[in-house]
């Protein structure tokens, strides 16, 4: 009975110096003495601390820097699954790029300039069965001359061949006595491509191991002496040939141009490109420009046969000279 | 009787360094027992009442003195009341039980933290929250009840090496 109540005493007395403790403390302002005492508790025991601290940080500090290993480890797989995901998003890019630089080339947008045209309404057709022109109503007084490329929504249409005051004749660009300056829109490989009437165009490559594939873009080229502005849609390759053959390779494009339901085009007005002289030194490079061809309306007397059987020579007469 | 209570003190001052030097830089951050706590519940299961509340009276002054920021008496008044409370209910406590003392040491974790966090609280502590506190004091009593067994053995095997005097047990 003794022994409860001297603990209860003591209890008491212990928990009321604690409530003695709490108020001097949180009365006391600053530099009182529990406050001191609380400091030179810390300044005693501080070394004691430090030196135990500085016993176990090296442990503690090798179990961090395990765990740090695991951590860049992990890391280091994340960061290069994101690496290689930003690499194909630069290869992506890439293309993206190039592919934005060849649409652009499609719709000429080339040093972000608009061709100049003048819309035109087709007239008429050819009445022959072996020639593919057609007449439209726009002539010199628009502005139209001889070669001037011809092109519509889907891309290219032809070229002028025959200008009046008023109206002009267009070859269609699958005409067999057609042809062009063309490249791969994919990758730049250059060719001649000539219409081959109801058949798909035929494209062949300067050279024939040239890159071109199925389904890839064929645009016109303004390389050496084309005579139209470079990058107007023709058609798209259905049969990329043999690239293995050594001569000459055949390339079959189909146009996008629908030569059947032509109603309305573009005669693109501005120059068509002249061909660059060669350097000096260089004149021998055995590269021949597309031949243009010419009705038999033209000026010239045509020197080959392959334009015969074209226009009637009656049609339209003849303003222009030869371009 | 003098040695006991160096031996005490020691331990007890040993313990304060080791919380306040030694877990804080072991890899396992997340521990946090509350070691004096655990000594004070192991002094007054194994020596009853006035012993508990006498070492809680210390180590409560301790943690106030070297630990904590809260207001000093703090902690010296709930460790007192915790080695009052569980000295005085050591009689009620079968002696060869394993689980009372590990319910003991997570009952008096978590409700020793608690009661801490919440005088600080009432004192104007504005980091304390009440999240925080019930979170700690989770905390404290799940890590303190693994750690029971130890300082329970530690303190039996102090007490037996320097026994108290007859007068001072309560039994």
């Amino acid at each position: 009975m003794y022994q409860r109540r001297r603990a209860r005493i003591l209890i008491g007395v212990l928990l009321f110096v604690s409530l003695v403790l709490v108020t001097l403390d949180v009365r006391g302002g600053e530099g009182h003495l529990l406050e001191r005492l609380r400091g030179s508790a810390t300044t005693v025991l501080t070394p004691i601390q430090d030196g135990v601290s500085t016993l176990v940080r090296p442990l503690g500090d090798a179990t961090a820097n395990l765990r740090e290993v695991f951590r860049i480890r992990a890391e280091n797989v994340e960061l290069r699954e994101r690496v290689d995901e930003l690499e194909q998003r630069r290869r992506a890019r890439a293309d993206l790029e190039r592919e934005n630089r060849e649409l652009r080339d499609l719709l000429d947008i080339r040093d972000h300039a608009e061709l100049e045209t003048v819309t035109a309404r087709a007239v008429a057709l050819a009445p022959s069965s072996f020639e593919w022109t057609i007449t439209i109503d726009a002539g010199s007084n628009d502005g139209v001359e001889r070669d001037m490329p011809v092109v519509n929504g889907d891309g290219l249409v032809g070229r002028v061949i025959q200008v009046t005051p008023a109206a002009s004749r267009v070859l269609l660009a699958i005409d067999p006595s057609f042809s062009a300056a063309a490249r791969s829109g994919r990758t730049g490989e250059i060719g001649t491509l000539s219409g081959r009437g109801g058949e798909p165009m035929l494209l062949q490559p300067l050279d024939p191991s040239a890159d071109i594939e199925l389904g890839d873009v064929v645009v016109t080229s303004s390389y050496a002496g084309g005579v139209f502005p470079g990058g107007l849609p023709i058609g798209v390759v259905t049969d990329a040939g043999d690239p293995s053959a050594r001569l000459t390779r055949t390339i079959q494009v189909l146009p996008y141009v629908d030569f059947t339901r032509l109603h309305h085009v573009h005669v693109v007005l501005s120059a068509p490109v002249e061909p660059v002289p060669p350097l000096d030194g260089t004149a021998d490079i055995p590269f021949q420009p597309p031949p243009i061809q010419r009705g038999p309306d033209d000026d010239e007397e045509p020197d080959s046969g392959e334009d015969e059987g074209g226009e009637d020579a009656d049609e339209q007469p003849t303003e222009e000279g030869s371009g | 009787m003098i040695a006991r209570t160096l031996v005490l003190g020691l331990l007890l001052l040993t313990v304060a360094v080791v919380e306040t030097a030694l877990l804080p830089f072991l890899p396992l951050r997340a521990i946090e027992p509350n070691l004096l706590l655990l000594i004070v519940l192991a002094v007054a299961l194994h020596d009853g009442v006035q012993p508990g509340a006498r070492v809680g009276f210390v180590a409560g002054l301790l943690v106030d003195l070297l630990v904590a920021q809260a207001p000093v008496g703090s902690a010296t008044l709930v460790f007192t009341s915790i080695g009052g409370i569980v000295g005085t209910a050591r009689p009620y406590l079968a002696t060869a039980s394993v689980t009372a003392p590990l319910i003991l040491a997570f009952v008096t974790g978590l409700v020793g933290t608690a009661a801490y966090g919440s005088m600080s609280l009432l004192l104007g502590e504005e980091r304390v929250t009440w999240e925080a506190v019930t979170a700690a004091g989770l905390r404290v009593g799940l890590f303190n009840t693994l750690l029971a067994p130890l300082a329970l053995v530690a303190v039996r095997r102090l007490s037996n090496r320097f026994p108290i005097g007859a007068a001072m047990t309560d039994d």
